[in-house]
């Protein structure tokens, strides 16, 4: 098995709801690029809300380097390697860069091992050096972004889930983001990320899975799915590819 | 131009003991989104400690002071568990636990009534009638220690928040309480552990008001309405805001007092509520509140 995490026909819906999900599928194999697409509300952000703990898994699994993840908490997963950074609001507002960093390591119980790694990160990213001591909400959204993905790196995690970083961003700040997320895939932290823009996510990634109400219709290299008629049916109707 | 300064100084003090009062119900704001309508019946209870431990063993209420906040805080957690664990997954969790603490007001209110009857009780140790005299200001020994020992138990919970991993898992669960989950912050029990500090900063300030202020069961709600205004203006949530509030109104109200005539200077608090709310709801520290 090449997999890292394999999500079976999984069931899954807010508290006591309806299930959002129902035969949500994918897989997810390392060092590479994954990209959910799918109309809005189709469950994909839910999806990945499942996979971190935050939602109960109803039926199916989650399985993440051979044992499932089925139950555990948000915590409990985030040790084990699978980072999460939602939708929009991922950081403390009124916190500083490098408080947010620190937040950032709070798993990590070396607090020597943490602070270096700051430094690391705040070596790599000079906008972030630049502002290490400025509140995260003053930053602009792609500072602020790029904070809540460098900040995935202090645990260095197996995977780590973005749900559209590429949100309310200006173009030119859209392809700085994914050229972040190339940089962690090559440095051997797998990427699952949820994008609105299907073409421009497929494009920059290696995998798509084509996720509609709540379950995977496929799931492919990113190429095969970008030319996949089915595709451009899902998406007509006002919805936009590009 | 003393009598500037005398009343500023007098404002000061007061607003000082204010700033701790309100200090709990905000860092419970911050954490919880839950406005503690029975922290002022709480207050009362720590005051009730302290007044209680001077009139039996002759006790110096700022030296019971840590009991009275470690009574409360083993408090607070009885019924963090017993009120806000059950309602956590209730889908009414805001409604249902404004209406909870409310409840608990009136139930705190009439075991202390019961228990003490409503008798004003003020605690009485020397400093409580004794003054500084510098030239020709005066500074009430009380109110000045009260004041002085509020900011110092301030400034320790401004480290704590500021510097501890504790505190630093606090304020996350404050800004983002699904950022600091998904970080790993437990915040079941950081709610817990700040819903309790909380309650312990009530039970300390009720020490110290306890000798500044003479208090009985239904007092609870004069205060309820000052705390509210306090916690307002400094922004729901963030403790710095609710110390420059406290400072701010309570020189305001000792000003109005002097000039206006002391029925106003009460008055100053709950003014300032309905003219914030109307015209700056987020405070001077908080954030605006979002567009849904
Ligand atoms: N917190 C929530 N509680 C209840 N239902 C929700 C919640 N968040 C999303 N949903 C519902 O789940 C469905 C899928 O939403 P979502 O996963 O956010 O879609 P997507 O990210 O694909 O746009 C929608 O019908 C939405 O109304
Ligand atoms: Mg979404």
């Amino acid at each position: 098995m090449s997999e890292l995490l394999q999500v079976t026909n999984i069931t899954a819906g807010y508290g006591d709801g309806p299930a959002i999900l129902d035969g949500a599928r994918l897989t997810v194999e390392p060092g590479k690029v994954h990209c959910i697409i799918g109309p809005n509300g189709a469950g994909k952000s839910t999806l990945l809300k499942a996979i971190c703990g935050m939602l109960t898994i109803r039926k199916g699994d989650v399985v993440f380097k051979g044992e499932r993840l089925n139950g555990l908490r948000p915590d409990q997963i985030l040790r084990k390697g699978i980072c999460f950074v939602p939708q929009e609001r991922a950081l403390f507002p009124k916190m500083t860069v490098r408080e947010n960093l620190r937040m950032g390591g709070y798993v990590l119980d070396d607090t020597k091992l943490r602070d270096r790694r700051i430094d690391e990160i705040l070596e790599r990213f000079p906008v972030l050096r630049e502002r290490a001591d400025q509140h995260a909400g003053t930053m602009s959204g792609g500072q602020q972004q790029t904070l809540a993905m460098a900040r995935t790196l202090i645990v260095k995690p197996d995977i780590v889930m973005l749900d559209e970083p590429s949100l309310g961003l200006a173009p030119k700040v859209v392809q700085e983001m994914f050229d972040i997320m190339k940089m962690m895939s090559k440095e051997g932290v797998t990427v699952l990320l949820v994008e609105q823009n299907a073409m421009m996510g497929l494009k920059n990634s290696d995998w798509g899975v084509v996720l509609d109400l709540g379950r995977t219709l496929f799931e492919g290299p990113a190429e095969a799915v970008l030319a996949d008629p089915r595709i451009q049916e899902l998406y007509l109707g006002g919805r936009k590819v590009a | 131009m003393t009598d500037i300064l005398q009343i500023l100084i007098l404002g000061l003090a007061l607003g000082g003991v204010i700033a701790l009062m309100g200090s709990g119900l905000s860092l419970v704001f911050g954490v919880m989104r839950i406005v503690n309508l029975a922290h002022p019946s709480l207050i009362i209870c720590g005051a009730y400690v302290s007044y209680w431990a001077f009139k039996l063993w002759g006790l110096d209420p700022i030296a019971t002071l840590p009991i009275a906040a470690l009574i409360m805080a083993a408090i607070g957690v009885l019924l963090y568990r017993l009120m806000f664990e059950s309602q956590a997954k209730s889908a009414r969790y805001s409604e249902m636990t404004v209406l909870l603490t409310f409840a608990l007001a009136m139930i705190v209110e009439g075991f202390l009534g019961a228990a003490f009857t409503n008798t004003q009780r003020v605690t009485s140790p020397d400093y409580a009638t004794d003054a500084f005299f510098i030239g020709s200001l005066f500074i009430p020994k009380g109110q000045f220690y009260a004041g002085v020992v509020s900011l110092a138990i301030i400034g320790a919970l401004t480290l704590f928040l500021n510097y501890s991993r504790l505190g630093y898992a606090i304020r996350a669960t404050t800004q983002n309480r699904e950022a600091a989950e998904l970080l790993g912050v437990n915040v079941n029990l950081i709610s817990m552990v700040a819903f309790a500090i909380g309650i312990g900063l009530a039970g300390a300030a009720g020490s110290l008001v306890s000798f500044v202020f003479s208090f009985f069961p239904a007092k609870q709600w004069e205060w309820i309405a000052m705390l509210m205004s306090v916690v307002v203006l400094g922004g729901m949530g963030s403790v710095l805001g609710t110390v420059v509030a406290s400072l701010l109104l309570s020189v305001v109200a000792a000003f109005v007092g002097t000039w206006v005539g002391a029925t106003w200077s009460t008055m100053t608090f709950f003014l300032a509520l309905f003219v914030i709310l109307l015209i700056r709801p987020q405070g001077l520290f908080g954030e605006k509140p979002e567009l849904a």
